[in-house]
């Protein structure tokens, strides 16, 4: 009996219980609260702004790399940290979170985001085509025109945008899943070399490369099957901040883009390959030198546009392009008004 | 813990957990792309409803192979590794250096091997669950039972298959406690090899989500994850005790 007094002495209130539950929940979000504090108010030359990039640092984050380097983030007053992307870095929920300033995303992740509320806006449009391309062995595979992938295996990542594009291609090209087999591919590029799967998705400015060097070395040559050759144009990385940043510091965010299309100018360059090989070389060691000469050289096709206009140019009808395919597969289902996107050149 | 008890603690705790997290989310204006409204979780649920039951009902099975998989597999290893000859000590180290790698480092072998389907998903989760079985089986069949295994000793009769039988049923409680601790193990092992490389499964789903920035069908997910794992759990709690009551009488 004595015990049992002193335990029911020990033992928390009732009405405590709630409180201790919260307490044990609390961990689980404090890492969304931990960044919900941002710096915003403070002048552009003292504080630090932050830009996450869409991936881990390579040829893709090159133009970003110079500015930092070679100070020209510097001479716009500013002190940047970059931050490598991933799968699991979406650059526009830091950016809602307060964790970055900047970002760098596809038109895929923005159009979400804004179709849900998220107020980002973007301010200039990096690459003007999509790397996402498929790799093929032309000695196994042909493929001249988008009738060929009849009865072909096709890799597709199901969730992504390579999802997305092909699916546009097949509904453009009349194609069904009856036409050709979809599979699921992950990290792992052994189905492709085994022969298994005919066409492969890679990012023709990264893992296209040293695919293609691969597939050089058997022997066998690399091609790749374009939708941007078939006039899917899909969105990849463009530059983008919050909504509140744009419409409170215009200026910021203009030097800003200026500083980081410059920083792009510069680094694609032809005179400045070596120094610009040299350079992603210190954030991306483990890659070859000639590789990424070679990763450049194709980022120079993707980022430079083919007529005057100048880097960083958003070209209004590829993001209409997008907006439709997203659309017509039901992949966003609020409202996104592109008058409110782009806040420094207006559709 | 009976099922109902554990269920209505888990929904408790989920719900509690949803509720702080709109709390924040409403708190500090965050938009539903970062984290989804209830809304937009009731408007997704009708959607994903049968097939992320069927993908988590899917994960559960293969994850009730894995399991066994990596029972059977602890107590051979345990086996061999409580022998104090030279065998027995190169499966010791041997399964303890194959613990310190992580899974997420060996599993492109395993999919080299055995594809990414079934088989790979069930060796997945047999490898993330079975060390802590491992580490007490090994604890197990090392420890003589002097006072039972004298009287077989001295009559001539004890051999090695007897003494690991009377130290299993002697530390019987021990054996179920850590076999149905690990059975929630499984359960993440399969979700990270779906995860992985996996076509099926709720780890599949939730990785496609993932793609899309889609929290909502990852709180669903996880969810049913929850739910199944609560039942399985309680499942093999009762099938403890009933082995209890049948052996030992407890």
């Amino acid at each position: 009996m004595a015990e049992k007094k002193i335990y029911r002495r020990l033992r928390p209130p009732r009405h405590l219980y709630p409180l201790s539950l919260i307490i044990c929940l609390i961990p689980l979000i404090m890492p969304i609260l931990s960044g919900c504090s941002s710096t915003k108010n403070k002048g552009h030359e003292k504080r630090q702004y932050t830009i996450r990039l869409k991936w881990l640092f390579n040829a893709s984050t090159l133009g970003e790399i110079w500015a930092k380097e070679n100070g020209i983030f510097k001479a716009y007053g500013f002190n940047v940290q970059l931050k490598e992307g991933g799968a699991e870095q979406d650059a526009l929920t830091e950016i809602e979170l307060g964790r970055a300033d900047f970002g760098v995303a596809s038109a895929d992740q923005i159009f979400r985001a804004v179709s849900k509320g998220a107020h980002i806006v973007v301010l200039a449009q990096v690459f003007q085509k999509n790397p996402l391309q498929w790799i093929y062995i032309r000695e196994r595979t042909a493929i001249k025109n988008p009738v060929d992938l009849k009865g072909k295996t096709i890799g597709i990542t199901f969730g992504g945008n390579d999802e997305a594009i092909f699916r546009a291609i097949m509904g453009e090209f009349g194609l069904t899943e009856k036409d050709l087999t979809l599979y699921a591919v992950h990290y792992d590029y052994a189905p492709f070399w085994r022969g298994e799967v005919d066409l492969w998705p890679v990012y023709r400015n990264t893992q296209g490369v040293f695919l293609s060097e691969r597939i050089r070395q058997q022997g066998e040559t690399p091609g790749f099957f374009d939708p941007y050759d078939l006039g899917v144009a899909f969105v990849a990385n463009s530059l983008v901040t919050s909504k509140d940043m744009a419409n409170r510091h215009k200026k910021v965010i203009e030097a800003f883009t200026r500083a980081v299309l410059e920083g792009w100018r510069e680094a694609l360059l032809p005179e400045n390959i070596d120094k610009a090989v040299a350079l992603l070389k210190k954030y991306a060691p483990a890659t070859p030198k000639d590789i990424l000469r070679r990763q450049i050289k194709e980022t120079m096709q993707m980022v430079i546009p083919k007529d005057e206009r100048p880097i960083g140019t958003i070209d209004i009808r590829s993001w209409k392009k997008t907006l439709h395919i997203m659309k017509a597969q039901g992949l966003i289902k609020g409202k996104v008004d592109l008058k409110d996107l782009f806040p420094l050149s207006p559709p | 813990m009976s099922a109902v008890e554990r269920l209505t603690q888990f929904i408790f705790i989920f719900f509690s957990f949803l509720a702080l997290l709109f709390s924040a989310k409403y708190a500090l204006h965050i938009s539903d792309y970062v984290i989804p409204s209830p809304r937009e979780l009731f408007l997704e649920l009708p959607l994903v409803l049968r097939p992320y039951l069927a993908a988590t009902i899917n994960t559960f099975l293969v994850s009730v192979a894995g399991h066994l998989f990596s029972t059977i597999l602890a107590v051979c290893v345990a086996m061999m590794a409580s022998l104090k000859s030279w065998a027995g000590r190169l499966a010791k180290t041997a399964s303890y250096n194959l613990q310190a790698y992580p899974v997420v480092a060996v599993s492109p072998i395993i999919f080299l091997f055995f594809g990414d389907g079934l088989a790979s998903r069930i060796i997945i989760a047999g490898l993330i669950c079975y060390f802590p079985m491992l580490l007490s089986f090994i604890g197990i069949f090392s420890m003589p039972v002097p006072e039972v295994e004298h009287f077989f000793a001295i009559t001539g009769r004890l051999t090695r298959p007897l003494s690991i039988k009377i130290r299993t049923f002697e530390n019987l409680e021990k054996v179920i406690t850590v076999v149905v601790g690990s059975g929630t193990m499984a359960m993440v092992g399969t979700i990270v090899a779906e995860f992985l490389a996996a076509t099926n499964g709720i780890g599949y789903a939730i990785r496609k989500a993932l793609y899309q920035s889609n929290l909502s069908r990852i709180l669903i997910a996880l969810f049913f994850i929850g739910l199944v794992s609560s039942l399985y759990l309680a499942a093999l709690e009762e099938a403890g005790k009933w082995l209890k009551r049948r052996y030992i009488g407890a």
